[in-house]
């Protein structure tokens, strides 16, 4: 009797310290990947607030944390390895590769060029060439938004000195071009011409997806992080991917998500669901709808490169090419 | 000569010394820590890329930039505070009114001022001008204010005893004895004047330090360049600093 008791008490304890009884959950550990979203939380990254409150980074095994940075702050902590996986700009990550940063752009997320030229619908001007001797604001003469500025310019046989060019720091050319201080604007697509159009000021959008393919924000990686985590990382972008074909097909679910973790969302929700809807048309183009949501576009991207490297402030080494910029050994 | 080579011993040898001590630490954390360029450059590096950057004329096209609005900051700045400092000085109305504003206004934090300044000045010097003379105004002030109220009642009374006019007191008597505050406070406000114009350019600019750090930083990546403008800048306050610790050295002299 005793001996049965004991047989069986075995086997109870030894059920709980394996922690495999029925309906026990999975206790293998987690793997930490610290992200680096853009400056301020945002709707337009709602496809990873989506896939952490579904559990999606959980079930794959991740314990997810997000940092906010401004891009040059993340490109350098991605490049340290302080940052897993960040929401990059592409056209950083060729100058920061070019001078040693080890990062790799390893999925698209904006599969189109968010940065472009904003005008007022009613300004006649259509295309880059109307805008010689127009007065253009513009963030600063830095960052994605003066590279997409040079290469519209280029495409109209102009250059910068052909405008008279009004930095707002401060992001405020939306509201300059509302007000006609500026004939024209920089600004991200799926931002500030929604806004203006809820607000009854419709624009006409100049952009260079036609013109220069340069590669959109997307998931960056350190040479490192890829190394040490690669399992982990490659679980990372299939679980964000499942949340944007979601968020594509149902918009209103990942407001939902984006407001559980950022609620100050929600005193907007019209405005916010504008700015996701148009976020979402960001992320196809006829390549990734060839080859699938994140898909890499080599091609453009040696293209962006050479851009890039003829541009007047440019140090872009003549040595680097476009395999050391980019991979695809974690996109499903 | 023994006496001359000891006074430039004592004041050139310590400041050599320090400066090699700074460069030595910083070049054995990156050797010992194994630091790329583009975390932290060797000095080296960053000797090179200054020596490259004021050769082919970018350091220059942007710190002339920055010297005018400081320069012209300051003087804009430094010259309404030693007013200001005079008026609050004598006048117990003054600075009741006065106080709060120039406090409340120091505590203001000029980064979140700034991008006001932009908006309704434009992009242009104007802009710089006066957040450089807003961040140099309160310690110049505050200085000047100390100062005239330090100055020896018997000085003044012996002035009007031997009928000096009011501006004959100010400029003979109340000036010079107060000089080396409202010098001491200039020192200070010409080191936060080079704050106020990068943060200005910060707020909006196409030429300038504060420029070129944030395309070194943002779009070149290119860190030896961030830290070669930093030693500009560092430079150009040390610079400044010295020119106004000069000039109290000659003005006081020559006013005593």
């Amino acid at each position: 009797m005793f001996r049965r008791f004991m047989v069986v008490l075995g086997m109870v304890i030894g059920l709980a310290a394996v922690g495999c009884g029925p309906g026990a959950p999975t206790t293998a550990p987690l793997t930490r990947l610290t992200v680096g979203l853009g400056f301020t939380p945002s709707v337009q990254f709602a496809q990873f607030y989506r896939a952490q409150q579904q559990g999606y980074y959980r079930a794959a095994g991740l314990d997810v944390t997000f940092q906010n940075e401004i891009d040059p702050n993340l490109i350098t902590l991605l490049g340290q390895g302080a940052v897993d996986i960040g929401m990059a700009d592409g056209t950083s990550v060729i100058p920061a590769v070019g001078q040693g940063i080890p990062i790799r752009y390893a999925a698209t997320i904006y599969a189109r060029f968010p940065s472009i030229v904003m005008v007022a619908a009613d300004s006649g001007i259509a295309s880059a060439v109307d805008l010689r001797g127009r007065k253009v604001g513009i963030p600063g003469q830095y960052g994605s938004s003066w590279i997409m500025l040079q290469a519209l310019l280029a495409s109209g046989g102009l250059s910068p000195s052909d405008l008279t060019l009004q930095p707002f720091p401060e992001y405020g050319q939306e509201i300059a071009l509302q007000q006609g201080l500026v004939d024209a604007a920089t600004g991200f697509r799926n931002n500030e011409p929604v806004k203006l159009a809820l607000q009854g000021f419709p624009t006409t959008i100049l952009d260079i997806d036609q013109i220069t393919p340069l590669p959109g924000p997307g998931l960056t990686v350190g040479e490192a992080t890829l190394a040490s985590k690669r399992d982990a990382v490659r679980a990372f972008v299939a679980a964000t991917l499942r949340a944007m074909t979601e968020i594509s097909a149902d918009p209103e679910a990942g407001l939902d998500d984006a407001i559980a973790v950022v609620p100050e969302l929600g005193s907007d929700r019209t405005t916010q669901l504008a700015i996701l809807e148009a976020t979402i048309d960001m992320w196809r183009s006829p390549y990734t709808d060839a080859h699938g949501l994140g898909a890499i576009d080599g091609g453009a991207w040696a293209e962006s490169l050479d851009f890039m490297r003829g541009l007047p402030e440019s140090n872009i080494p003549a040595s680097l090419t476009a395999d050391q910029l980019v991979t695809s050994e974690v996109l499903p | 000569m023994k006496s001359r080579w000891s006074h430039w011993a004592s004041v050139v040898l310590p400041v050599a010394a320090a400066a090699v001590v700074f460069v030595a630490a910083w070049k054995a954390i990156v050797l010992i820590a194994n630091y790329p360029d583009w975390f932290l450059p060797a000095p080296e590096v960053v000797a090179q890329r200054f020596a490259q950057a004021w050769l082919d004329g970018t350091m220059w096209r942007h710190a002339s930039a920055t010297l005018v609005e400081i320069g012209l900051g300051f003087v804009v700045g430094a010259g309404l505070a030693v007013a200001v400092g005079y008026l609050l000085a004598r006048s117990r109305l003054a600075e009741r009114l006065l106080s709060p504003y120039l406090v409340a206004a120091q505590a203001t934090p000029i980064l979140v001022l700034a991008p006001l300044f932009v908006v309704w000045l434009g992009t242009g010097l104007a802009a710089k001008v006066v957040i450089c003379a807003l961040i140099v105004f309160f310690p110049v002030a505050v200085a000047t204010m100390v100062g005239i109220r330090s100055v020896d009642a018997r000085l003044l009374e012996l002035g009007r005893s031997l009928r000096a006019s009011h501006w004959q007191v100010v400029r003979h008597l109340e000036l010079p004895a107060a000089l080396p505050q409202i010098l001491g406070g200039m020192r200070i406000g010409v080191t936060l004047a080079v704050i106020g114009a990068i943060v200005g350019e910060w707020a909006g600019a196409d030429r300038g330090l504060g420029v070129l750090i944030n395309l070194a930083r943002g779009s070149l990546f290119d860190f030896p360049l961030m830290f070669a403008t930093l030693a500009t800048i560092a430079g150009i306050a040390v610079l400044l600093y010295l020119v106004v610790v000069l000039v109290e050295r000659a003005l006081v002299g020559a006013w005593r």
